[in-house]
C-alpha cells in the first residue's frame, strides 16, 4: 500500500508542477465532455417539455377514436391515415360512459401575415382544423378573443399571430391552398405554451373547416371523446371499441398524448440529439490524440526522471500508477468541470432558442444520473485510455536510460508499420470498391471506410516523414534557415508528427466529406432539375409535409389560361399501397406532364390513362414484376382497393416520382388536395420576363407561392443543403480547436524539450523572430499534414458515401468535388496552424538565452 | 598589469563589471568590480574556483548576460547600449561560441552546423569564406563527416564540430565555457590544440572559461578570479604553475563558495532543468 501511495505522491507532486503541460488535455477532454452532457440534458429537457406540453394539451381527452390502419411512403416518418364519418359522434356520444366527443377535422392551413408574407412554413407544419367547442377536448384554450362562431372567423394561436403581426380582428388570407378569407376572432394557446413550439395553428368553425380542409363534408381526421365521471380513460376505451365500425380504433387520450410526445421526438429530437452526440464524438476522438500526445511526451520528458527512480528501486509497476494516477487526476477534475459546463451549455441553449425564434418551453433543466454518469465516464475512460500506452511505456524505462541523450527520435518509421498500414490501406480500399461497384452495400462500404480512417492512423508516422519533406520543400529555399529548422523539427518524431497532425486531420476529414457530400446533393438535385425540368418557369410552395400549405390545385389552370403560357401543370402527392407497400403516387395530368418534365423514353402512351390507368418508370415496374398491360392493384388510404392497368412505361423518375395517375383517378380518394409543384412553359416568342410577370400575377391571387426559372429552382431546391452545412461547420469548430490546443500543447512540450537547443540558436545569433518564425512554420507543417490527410480521407469517404447512397438508393447521385470549398477547409487548416503556432512561438522567444544555454 | 594595454587591440573587454543576482539579504555579487581586457590575437583563459564568478563573467563579456554596473566591449562596441536584436546581431557576427555540451543543433548535419550563423545571417559565402571554410573543415579534420548529424559523432568529435562553427563566420572573438568538461583527456587535448592553432596560426581571438588547470596551460595568459574579483594573471602558463596557483583559493574555497555557486544556479534553472539535472547527478555513471 506504502508503495503505492509513494507512487501517487509523485505524480501528485508532478502534477503540481506541471500543470500548464496538462491545460491541452484539461480542455480537450473538457470541451469533449461539456459538449456530450450539454446535449443529454437539452435531448431530456425538451423531451420533458414536450411530454407536459401535450400532456397538459390533451388532458381532457380521455379517448381518440380513429381509423386504424395507415399507409406510409417510403422516406416519409408519418402515415396517412384515413379519415373517419363524422356520423360516428352521435354513435360514441350515446355509448355509457361518455360526456361528450367532438370531430376533430386536421388539415393543412397556411396563414399569410400582415406583411403579405406566408408565416412559417420552413420545416414545423401549419395546420389548421376545427375549432373544438368543448373546451376540455379542445388541446387549444382561448387565450383572448372568442371562438370561432360564423363562416371565415377564426382563432389562431397567439405565437403564430405574434410571427405575422395579427391582431384580433384583423382580417388575412389563410391558404388551405386555396386563399380563403378569414377575420381573426380570438386567440389560443396550447399546453399553456403560445403554440406548439413552430407550428401554427388555424381553428374555423367546423363547417368552414369540412368546406376547406377536407374532400367531402362528414369526414374527420378522428373523434375525441371525454369519460363521464368515475369512467377511467381504459374503460371508456373498451367501452367504446364494440360499438366502432371495422377499421376504427379507440385509444386512450394518454396514449394518443404518447403517440404525439413520440412523434415529436421522433422527428426533431432523435434527429438533433443524434446530430449532436456525433460530434460530440467526433470531438472525443480528436481528443483522444491530444490527450495520447501529452502523455506520450510527457513520459518522454520524464524518462531521466523515471529512470532515475528505477535505479532507487521503484518497480515498474510503481511508476505506471505514478503516470495513470495523474492521467486519472486529469481525467476526473477535466470531466467533472466538463460536466459543468455542460449544464451551461444547456442552460444557454435555453436561453438562446427563443432569442432565434424557436420557443423552448420554459421549466428547469432535466439533470438525470445517466446524462451525468455518461459523459463523466466517457471522459475519464477517454482520458485513462489515452495515457495507458505511454504509462506502460513509462514503467519500461531501463534505468539506464537516464544516461542517454535521445534528441532525434526515429520510432514510429518501421517497416512493419509500413507494412501493416499498407495492408490495411488495401483491404480499406477493396473493401470500399466492393461496397461500392461491385455488390452495392451501404455496410461493406462503412467498414471500408473504417478500415481508411485506421490505415491513415497506423501509416501517419511513416507518411509525415515523406509529407514533411515534400510539403516543407519550398521553406528551405523561401524562409532560409529557420524554415529548414522548421522542417526538420517537424521531422524529428514522425510518430508524435503523426499523432498531433491525426486530431486536425479527422476534423478536416469530416468537414470535408460533408462538404464534397454536401457538394454531391446539390449536384444532384441540380442535375434532377436540369435533366427533368424541361419548362420555363417553376410555381413551388413547400408541401403540407414540409411545412407548408402546398400550392392550390386551381392555380395550375389559371396559370394555363394566361396568354403567353403554352403548359402549365400542377404536381399532387397521394399515396397509396402497392402489393402492400406504401408508394408515392404523382398526381397530374400525364399528357401535359410529358410537355413540361423530360420523363425519358416513354413505352405506351400516356394519353387516355383514364381513371384505371396507370404510368410507372421502368426500374419500379421491374421491381413490382409489371410490364405494359399489367395489372396493378392499388389501396388506397380510403381503404378502397382499386385495379390499375399499366399504360405507359418511362424512363426518369427525379421530379415525377415513380407512379402517375390522373387527377381523375385520385379524386375519389383524396385528401386535402394541394399540389407541390406547378411546372410552366412559355409559348413561343414569349420572353421569359414577360411569361414570368404573368405567372407572378396570377400566383399573387393565390397566396404569393415563390415563381423561379429553372436556374432558380434548382438552386433553391439545394438550398437547405447549405443550411445543413452551415451548422456542421459550426459543430466542426468545436473539433477543429481541439486540434488546435493538441498542436498547440505539443508543440509548447517540445520546444520544453528543446530548452538548451533554442539557447544555442538564440547564442549563436538567431532573432527572437528568426526563431519565432521556425516554430511557426513548424506548426504549418504539422497542420498542412493533418489538413492534406483530412482532405484525401474526407474526399475519398465522401465519394464512398457518395457511390454507397447511389447504389443503395433508385435514384441517381451525382459525384461532385468543390474545388473552391475544399481550398476554403485547407486554408482554414493551415490557418489554424499557423493561429496554434503563434503562443508557443511567442513564448520559446522570450527564452532567456543564458538559462537555455546553462542549462546543463 | 601593463601587459595587456600597450600596443595590442583588445578584442574584447569589461570595465568595474558588477553583476549581483537576487536582491536584499539573498544578493550574491557574481562580479565584483572587475575590469579586464583580452587582447586580439591572444588566447586567454580565466580560471577561477567553482563560483569565483568565472561563467558570468564570460557570458557579459559575450553579451549573453547583462551587467548590473561596470560595461562590456566587444571591439568599440559597448553592449549596455544595444538591445536584444542588436545584441543578436552582435553574436552572430562578431562572436564565436563554444560550450561544455550541447554545441550543435541535432537535426542539422555536420557542415549546416558549421554555417549555422552565416546561414541565419542570410549571407551568401563569397569565395573567401568557402576557402576559409574549406580550411577550417580540415583543420579540424572532419571532411568526411561532413553529412553527418551530430548525434552519429563522438563527443570529441561534436566539440570539434563546434569550434569550426565558432570560427566559421570569423568572428572578433571566440568565448569557450569549458570546452573539454565533458571530453575524455585525448579529445580534450585536440579541442585544445584546435583552439590554440588557430590562434596562432589564423590570428584569432579566444577567450575560455576552464577549472581544469592542464587546459588553462594551453592559453597565452591566464587570468584568475576568486570571489567576484580579478585576483591574479599569469604569462605562459604551465599546468604545475596554475595548478600551485589555484591551490591557495582551495582552502577558502570550501566553506562559501560552493554554496553561492548552488544560490546562483537556482535562479538560472526552472524545475523541469532541476528535475533533469538533479538526475543526471543522483544516477551512477
Amino acid at each position: 500500500m506504502s508503495s503505492t501511495s509513494a507512487a501517487l505522491r509523485i505524480s501528485l507532486s508532478s502534477l503540481r508542477a506541471h500543470k500548464r503541460r496538462f491545460a491541452g488535455t484539461f480542455f480537450a477532454v473538457f470541451l469533449g465532455v461539456a459538449f456530450l452532457t450539454g446535449t443529454l440534458v437539452m435531448g431530456d429537457t425538451l423531451r420533458a417539455s414536450f411530454d407536459t406540453m401535450f400532456g397538459n394539451a390533451a388532458s381532457g381527452t380521455d379517448a381518440v377514436v380513429r381509423s386504424a390502419d395507415t399507409i406510409t411512403a417510403p422516406g416519409e416518418r408519418q402515415g396517412v391515415r384515413r379519415p373517419v364519418d363524422t356520423s360516428l359522434v352521435a354513435t360514441v356520444e350515446k355509448t355509457p360512459g361518455v360526456a361528450a366527443a367532438a370531430a376533430d377535422i386536421q388539415g393543412a392551413g397556411q396563414l399569410v401575415g400582415s406583411d403579405g408574407e406566408p408565416i412559417g412554413g420552413q420545416g414545423p407544419p401549419t395546420l389548421a382544423g376545427n375549432w373544438i367547442d368543448d373546451p376540455k377536448l379542445n388541446p387549444y384554450r382561448l387565450a383572448e378573443g372568442r371562438a370561432a362562431s360564423k363562416p371565415g372567423e377564426v382563432v389562431v394561436n397567439r405565437g403564430a399571430a405574434e410571427a405575422g403581426d395579427l391582431k384580433i380582428g384583423d382580417t388575412t388570407t389563410l391558404r388551405t391552398p386555396d386563399p380563403v378569407r378569414v377575420k381573426i376572432v380570438g386567440l389560443a394557446t396550447f399546453g399553456g405554451e403560445d403554440g406548439m413550439g413552430q407550428v401554427t395553428f388555424t381553428g374555423m368553425t367546423q363547417a368552414d373547416a369540412e368546406k376547406y380542409l377536407t374532400p367531402k363534408p362528414g369526414e374527420a381526421a378522428s373523434i375525441l371523446v371525454r369519460a363521464g365521471p368515475g369512467t377511467s380513460q381504459r374503460e371508456l376505451v373498451d367501452a367504446l371499441t364494440p360499438v366502432l365500425p371495422e377499421g376504427v380504433e379507440a385509444i386512450t387520450g394518454q396514449e394518443s398524448a404518447q403517440e404525439n410526445t413520440d412523434m415529436i421526438s421522433g422527428q426533431f429530437l432523435t434527429l438533433f440529439t443524434t446530430f449532436l452526440l456525433v460530434f460530440s464524438g467526433v470531438a472525443l476522438l480528436v481528443a483522444t490524440f491530444s490527450i495520447h500526445n501529452t502523455f506520450a511526451i510527457v513520459v518522454a520528458q520524464r524518462t531521466r526522471e523515471n529512470a532515475l527512480l528505477r535505479a532507487l528501486g521503484a518497480a515498474r509497476r510503481q511508476v505506471t500508477v505514478a503516470t495513470l494516477a495523474e492521467a486519472t487526476v486529469v481525467a476526473v477534475v477535466a470531466s467533472a468541470a466538463g460536466l459543468a459546463g455542460g449544464i451551461g451549455i444547456a442552460a444557454g441553449l435555453q436561453a438562446l432558442f427563443p432569442a432565434i425564434g424557436f420557443p423552448f418551453p420554459d421549466g428547469s433543466l432535466v439533470i438525470s444520473g445517466w446524462s451525468m454518469l455518461l459523459p463523466l465516464a466517457v471522459g475519464i475512460v477517454v482520458c485513462l485510455g489515452s495515457a495507458v500506452l505511454p504509462a506502460v511505456r513509462a514503467g519500461r524505462t531501463a534505468p539506464l536510460a537516464a544516461l542517454r541523450e535521445s534528441a532525434v527520435d526515429h520510432s514510429g518509421t518501421s517497416r512493419a508499420r509500413a507494412v501493416a498500414g499498407t495492408g490495411i490501406a488495401l483491404a480499406a480500399v477493396a473493401l470500399t470498391l466492393t461496397g461500392v461497384l461491385a455488390s452495392p452495400s451501404v455496410w461493406l462500404a462503412g467498414a471500408g471506410a473504417v478500415l481508411a480512417l485506421a490505415a491513415f492512423v497506423v501509416l501517419g508516422p511513416v507518411a509525415s516523414s515523406t509529407a514533411v519533406r515534400i510539403l516543407g520543400g519550398p521553406l528551405d529555399r523561401l524562409r532560409g534557415v529557420p524554415g529548414r529548422l522548421a522542417r526538420r523539427n517537424a521531422l524529428r518524431s514522425p510518430k508524435r508528427t503523426a499523432a498531433t497532425a491525426s486530431a486536425l486531420m479527422i476534423g478536416v476529414a469530416v468537414v470535408s466529406l460533408f462538404t464534397v457530400f454536401g457538394a454531391s446533393l446539390k449536384a444532384t438535385m441540380d442535375q434532377t432539375v436540369s435533366r427533368s425540368f424541361a419548362g420555363d418557369v417553376a410555381v413551388t410552395a413547400p408541401s403540407f409535409g414540409a411545412g407548408g400549405s402546398g400550392l392550390s390545385p386551381k392555380l395550375a389552370p389559371a396559370i394555363a389560361r394566361q396568354p403567353q403560357v403554352d403548359t402549365a401543370v400542377g404536381l399532387g402527392r397521394g399515396v397509396a399501397e402497392v402489393d402492400g407497400q406504401g408508394r408515392a403516387l404523382t398526381v397530374s395530368d400525364p399528357v401535359a406532364l410529358g410537355k413540361v418534365l423530360d420523363l425519358g423514353t416513354v413505352r405506351g402512351s400516356l394519353d387516355g390513362l383514364g381513371t384505371d390507368g396507370i404510368a410507372i418508370t421502368e426500374k419500379e415496374a421491374e421491381k413490382q414484376h409489371l410490364g405494359l398491360g399489367d395489372r396493378a392493384e392499388l389501396t388506397f388510404t380510403d381503404g378502397k382497393k382499386q385495379t390499375f392497368t399499366v399504360r405507359a412505361l418511362y424512363g426518369q423518375s427525379e421530379l415525377a416520382g415513380d407512379y402517375v395517375i390522373t387527377r381523375q383517378a385520385w379524386a375519389p380518394h383524396r385528401g386535402q388536395d394541394s399540389d407541390t409543384l406547378v411546372a410552366v412553359s412559355f409559348k413561343d416568342g414569349v420572353s421569359k420576363a414577360e411569361g414570368t410577370a404573368a405567372v407572378k400575377k396570377v400566383a399573387a391571387e393565390y397566396g404569393n407561392p415563390e415563381v423561379q426559372t429553372r436556374d432558380e429552382y434548382a438552386q433553391s431546391s439545394a438550398g437547405g443543403i447549405d443550411m445543413m452545412l452551415t451548422l456542421v461547420y459550426a459543430l466542426l469548430a468545436l473539433a477543429v480547436l481541439i486540434a488546435l490546443l493538441g498542436i498547440a500543447n505539443t508543440l509548447t512540450l517540445a520546444l520544453h524539450e528543446r530548452t538548451r537547443e533554442l539557447g544555442l540558436l538564440r547564442a549563436v545569433g538567431q532573432t527572437r523572430a528568426q526563431l519565432r518564425a521556425m516554430v511557426r512554420w513548424e506548426s504549418v507543417l504539422v497542420a498542412a499534414f493533418g489538413t492534406m490527410g483530412g482532405l484525401a480521407l474526407g474526399g475519398f469517404l465522401g465519394w464512398v458515401l457518395v457511390e454507397a447512397s447511389d447504389g443503395a438508393s433508385d435514384s441517381t447521385f451525382a459525384f461532385a468535388m468543390p474545388p473552391l470549398q475544399l481550398a476554403i477547409v485547407a486554408l482554414v487548416g493551415l490557418g489554424a496552424g499557423a493561429l496554434a503556432g503563434l503562443r508557443p512561438a511567442r513564448r520559446a522567444a522570450r527564452l532567456d538565452v543564458l538559462r537555455a544555454v546553462a542549462t546543463q | 598589469m601593463t601587459t595587456t594595454a600597450t600596443g595590442t587591440r583588445t578584442a574584447a573587454r569589461v570595465v568595474d563589471a558588477v553583476k549581483v543576482y537576487g536582491s536584499g539579504d539573498t544578493a550574491v555579487r557574481a562580479l565584483d568590480g572587475v575590469s579586464v581586457g583580452f587582447p586580439a590575437g591572444r588566447f586567454t583563459a580565466i580560471m577561477g574556483p567553482s563560483g569565483s564568478g568565472k561563467s558570468t563573467l564570460m557570458h557579459c563579456a559575450a553579451g549573453l548576460d547583462t551587467l548590473t554596473s561596470g560595461s562590456a566591449f566587444i571591439g568599440d562596441t559597448e553592449l549596455s547600449t544595444l538591445d536584444d536584436r542588436r545584441l543578436t546581431l552582435l553574436r552572430r557576427d562578431r562572436i564565436g561560441f563554444v560550450f561544455q555540451a550541447f554545441n550543435l543543433v541535432p537535426t542539422l548535419t555536420v557542415a549546416e552546423n558549421i554555417t549555422l550563423p552565416m546561414d541565419l545571417a542570410g549571407r551568401r559565402a563569397d569565395q573567401r569564406d568557402e576557402e576559409w571554410i574549406d580550411a577550417l573543415v580540415d583543420v579540424v579534420g572532419l571532411r568526411d563527416r561532413l553529412h553527418h548529424r551530430p548525434a552519429e559523432l563522438s563527443g570529441g568529435q561534436q566539440q570539434r564540430v563546434a569550434v569550426a562553427r565558432a570560427f566559421a563566420g570569423q568572428p572578433d572573438v571566440v568565448f569557450a565555457d569549458e570546452p573539454t568538461g565533458n571530453l575524455d583527456s585525448r579529445s580534450g587535448e585536440e579541442v585544445l590544440g584546435l583552439l590554440g592553432r588557430a590562434v596562432r596560426l589564423m590570428d584569432r581571438t579566444v577567450v575560455m572559461v576552464t577549472h581544469d588547470p592542464v587546459a588553462a596551460a594551453h592559453a597565452d595568459e591566464v587570468v584568475f578570479l576568486a570571489d567576484g574579483r580579478l585576483v591574479d594573471r599569469m604569462e605562459a602558463p604551465t599546468p604545475e604553475r596554475v595548478l600551485d596557483r589555484m591551490k591557495a583559493f582551495d582552502v577558502k574555497a570550501l566553506d562559501t563558495t560552493d554554496l553561492e555557486d548552488e544560490g546562483l544556479d537556482d535562479k538560472a534553472l526552472d524545475p523541469q532543468a532541476l528535475e533533469a539535472s538533479g538526475s543526471q547527478e543522483g544516477v551512477p555513471s
